[in-house]
């Protein structure tokens, strides 16, 4: 009696508790039979793994502010988007315009952007997570160059909606790939202004630092070694791991010092790293990179 | 007999629920209410739900680059911080920042970083403490 009481609270309390929107069950049906991690695997550990990887806007900001002139025609086009039929390719260049995105609306290029608003909202659509863009108040914020900061907050807050849900759906292998189509993009536009700026250490180092990224976006990949087109993917990402094997970032921690400053508490990070790679290193990385982008957009 | 299993399952129900409304932490909602304390000038990265009614820290990770200046502040239900402690590790579990400083709870952090890598967000509670909150992490160069 005692179990069949507790049975039945635990069935109530399960079905109570599973939150799921009613559009889930479509969205599910929807994907293609693409596996998830592998038999095992934590999906906590993908989702941590997964939460690491910084924010392309970063290098854009980077990107402005050493002085690299807009360059539009490093991006991928909008009229590309025809060619994205399956889930694979929608996922990875929804990261890829959103990347673009980014960068032309730190860059205040707001026209550009307007297209690639456009080519994110039918991608995301298409993946059944179109309800997290919020395409209207992006289209309205876009208007006007002064809303740059409420545009950067609301596009950075939908991508992060999005990724958190395909995690709570379990469909981490779709949040890897937005993420690494981002990657991509923002490496390849890294690189190619490196490669024009060779003087230029910090943008050099920036693209050195790319290794510590690449080496989580293996792990993660390493995941999904069943499914072949991430199979794929991952042998080209090991042929620029090859490539990143020539970059050496030596890490020297020393203590570091803090004051409080307008309420703040203010960290001075004593610690560094020394990034070794040579402008024949970012040329070997910028074509290799290059190719995979080029696989990606096709 | 139907009437007495469902008193049971009622009573279960009530002595089974993971917590009460007052139990309950909406760390999603605090994690948003952090986004527009951000200070200015820093481009919104992230929302952390710090969410520690079960365990004793909630950690997260991130990779920061060298030459960005990230700011972690934190947000919680009723008095500044509740108790809440952010405090930042590298990869070789240094820790090379935390928000507590000669026994006070600072709300925010900012982490000028020096050298490119993994680091772990980490967010414990020093008592008394609803082990409830929110943060955000924004970046500037």
């Amino acid at each position: 009696m005692r179990l069949l009481v507790i049975g039945l609270a635990a069935a109530v309390l399960l079905s109570c508790s599973s939150g799921k929107k009613p559009d889930d069950s479509a969205f599910l049906q929807s994907l293609e039979k693409e596996p998830t991690a592998g038999v095992g695997v934590d999906e906590e550990v993908i989702n941590s793994i997964l939460e690491q990887i910084p924010s392309p806007l970063e290098i854009s900001v980077l990107l402005k502010e050493s002085g690299s002139k807009y360059a539009p025609e490093m991006l991928n086009s909008s009229n590309n988007l025809p060619k994205y039929n399956s889930n694979y390719k929608k996922a990875l260049n929804l990261g890829v315009y959103g990347t673009d995105l980014g960068y032309t609306n730190i860059f205040g290029r707001n026209a550009d952007g307007i297209k690639y608003i456009s080519s994110i909202k039918s991608l995301a659509d298409e993946l059944n997570i179109g309800q997290f863009f919020d395409v209207e108040t992006i289209g309205r914020l876009a208007a006007n160059s002064k809303n740059l900061d409420s545009l950067l907050l609301i596009t950075t807050m939908n991508f992060n909606q999005i990724n958190h849900y395909l995690q709570s759906q379990s469909r981490d292998n779709l949040s890897v790939l937005l993420l690494t189509g981002g990657w991509v993009e923002a490496m390849q536009i890294t690189c190619q202004t490196a490669v024009k700026n060779p003087g230029n250490t910090e943008l050099r180092e920036k693209v050195g630092e790319q290794k510590i990224i690449l080496e989580q976006i293996l792990l993660l990949f390493s995941f999904y070694k069943e499914d072949a087109n991430m199979a794929g993917l991952l042998a080209d990402l090991e042929q620029l791991k090859t490539a990143y094997d020539k970059v050496e970032i030596n890490y020297t921690y020393k203590e570091s010092t803090m004051e409080i400053v307008n309420g703040v508490a203010t960290i001075k990070d004593n610690s560094t790293t020394t990034i070794n790679i040579t402008p024949q290193n970012v040329e070997e990385i910028r074509n290799i990179t290059n190719t995979i982008r080029g696989k990606i957009i096709s | 007999m139907k009437k007495l299993v469902y008193a049971v399952l009622c009573l279960s129900l009530l002595g089974m629920r993971p917590a009460t409304d007052d139990q309950e932490c909406n760390s999603e909602n605090l994690a948003t209410a952090c986004i527009p304390k951000l200070s200015d000038g820093f481009n919104f990265l992230k929302s952390y739900k710090v969410d520690g009614l079960a365990k004793d820290k909630v950690e997260y990770s991130y990779v920061f680059t060298k030459g960005t200046q990230y700011l972690i502040n934190l947000c919680a239900n009723g008095t500044n911080t509740d108790g809440i402690v952010v405090s930042i590790f590298d990869k070789e579990r240094n820790k090379v920042a935390t928000s507590k400083v000669n026994g006070q709870f600072i709300s925010a952090i900012a982490y000028p970083c020096n050298a490119t890598g993994i680091y772990y967000i980490q967010y414990t509670f020093d008592e008394p403490s609803s082990h409830c909150g929110g943060s955000a992490m924004g970046f500037k160069r």
